[in-house]
C-alpha cells in the first residue's frame, strides 16, 4: 500500500512540474507579442546653413549678362533677373559634407529643401527653374562668361528642370510677400542622386523660366555675405536610414 | 524496488523534463522577439518638413509640418544638436495630424550644419 503511495506521489509531483513549465512557456510568448504594438517612427535632418560669412560650407553668387567678365561673390544679395541684355542668374551649393554624422549612402531622402530669403519680387507672378549643375564652379571666379551652362539664353531648357517654384505679388502666386523664406524649392531627386552617389554635388542653378523679357523682372534673395543668420540660404534634408 | 529509490528515480525524470522543457521554451522566446524587431511599423513613410525656428542667432524651437492623420496622437521627440551642444523637447501630434512646433529645452547655436532627430513613438 505504502508503495502505490509513493508512486502516485511521485507522479503527481511530475505532473505538477510539468504544468509548471507550460505555463511558464506560455506567459514567455506573450510578452514577446507585446514588443510589436507601438509605432516607432525616426527621422534624421541635416540642416545646412550659410553661416558664419566666412564658411565655405555654402557658396552663393550671382553671375550677370550685363557685366559679364564680373564676379558677384562677394556680394550680400543674390538674384535672378530677366531683361533685355540684362539676365541675372544665381548659383548655389551646399557642402553636404558638414552633417554630422554623414548621411549614409544607403539613406533614403524623404525630402530635401533648398530655402532661399526673399527680399524683393516682381509685381507678376514669375516662375524660377532649379537645374543641378554638372560641372566644378567657384564663388569668388564664376562670371557669365564662364558658367557652367553657358551664355545662351533659356538654356538648357525648362523641360530639363529637377524644379521650380513661383515668386511675384500678383494674387495666387506660390511665393507672393517679401521677407520670408521662400517655399517650394524641392531638390528630394537632386539630393538623393548627391547622397548616393550617382551624380555629383555641384549645386544648383538658378534662372527665370523665361529669360529675355521686354519688361526686366527682377527677385532678389539674401546672400550669405550679408551676416544675418535668419536669412541665410539653407538647405534642409531629411533622411531615414531603415526604410 | 525500495520506495525511496523510486521515488528518487522519478525526481531524476522530472529533473530531465525541467531542462527539456527550458530549452524549448527559450527557442520560443528567441523567434518572437526577431520577428517583433522586423515588423516595428511606421506612422508614416512621408517626407517630413522639418524646419529650424530661429531667436538671435540661436534655434529655440522646430517645426513639424505635412504629419498625416496616421500619425495622430503620437509623442513627437526632438532633439537639435549642433556638434558641441544638444537640446531637446517634446509634444503630442493633434489628431488629425498637420503641424506641431516642439520647443526645445534651451537655445542651440546655429553653425553651418546642425541635426535634427525626430521620433514619432505611437500612436
Amino acid at each position: 500500500m505504502n508503495r502505490w503511495r509513493s508512486r502516485v506521489a511521485a507522479v503527481g509531483a511530475g505532473l505538477a512540474l510539468g504544468m509548471t513549465l507550460l505555463l511558464g512557456t506560455a506567459v514567455g510568448l506573450a510578452e514577446s507579442l507585446n514588443l510589436t504594438s507601438r509605432a516607432f517612427t525616426p527621422y534624421r535632418t541635416c540642416t545646412i546653413t550659410a553661416t558664419p560669412v566666412t564658411t565655405t560650407a555654402v557658396n552663393d553668387t550671382t553671375v550677370r549678362q550685363g557685366a559679364p567678365t564680373s564676379n558677384f561673390g562677394t556680394i550680400t544679395n543674390i538674384r535672378v533677373q530677366s531683361g533685355v541684355g540684362s539676365n541675372n542668374r544665381i548659383y548655389v551649393r551646399f557642402d553636404l559634407s558638414v552633417c554630422s554624422p554623414a548621411i549614409p549612402a544607403s539613406a533614403t531622402v524623404r525630402l530635401a529643401t533648398l530655402r532661399l530669403f526673399v527680399t524683393a519680387m516682381s509685381a507678376v507672378c514669375r516662375t524660377l527653374d532649379l537645374f543641378p549643375v554638372t560641372a566644378s564652379w567657384t564663388e569668388t571666379g564664376i562670371t557669365w562668361n564662364n558658367q557652367p551652362f553657358g551664355t545662351a539664353l533659356n538654356n538648357p531648357p525648362s523641360a530639363s528642370r529637377t524644379g521650380s517654384f513661383d515668386v511675384g505679388t500678383a494674387v495666387g502666386c506660390q511665393n507672393p510677400t517679401v521677407g520670408t523664406y521662400i517655399s517650394g524649392g524641392t531638390v528630394t531627386a537632386d539630393v538623393a542622386s548627391f547622397v548616393s552617389g550617382g551624380s555629383t554635388n555641384f549645386g544648383w542653378m538658378i534662372r527665370d523660366d523665361i529669360e529675355g523679357s521686354a519688361t526686366t523682372w527682377t527677385e532678389r534673395f539674401s546672400a550669405k555675405e550679408l551676416g544675418t543668420v535668419a536669412q541665410a540660404p539653407q538647405l534642409v534634408v531629411t533622411y531615414v536610414t531603415v526604410p | 524496488m525500495n520506495p525511496l529509490r523510486r521515488v528518487a528515480g522519478v525526481a531524476l525524470l522530472g529533473l530531465a523534463t525541467t531542462v527539456f522543457g527550458a530549452a524549448a521554451s527559450i527557442s520560443l522566446l528567441t523567434k518572437s522577439l526577431g520577428a517583433a524587431t522586423a515588423a516595428t511599423p511606421r506612422c508614416t513613410t512621408a517626407g517630413l518638413t522639418i524646419f529650424q525656428n530661429l531667436s538671435v542667432g540661436t534655434v529655440v524651437s522646430v517645426t513639424v509640418a505635412g504629419l498625416p492623420a496616421s500619425c495622430g496622437g503620437a509623442l513627437a521627440q526632438a532633439t537639435v544638436n549642433n556638434g558641441s551642444v544638444n537640446s531637446s523637447g517634446s509634444t503630442t501630434v493633434p489628431g488629425g495630424g498637420g503641424a506641431i512646433t516642439v520647443v526645445l529645452g534651451a537655445a542651440v547655436a546655429v553653425t553651418a550644419g546642425e541635426q535634427t532627430d525626430l521620433v514619432l513613438t505611437g500612436p
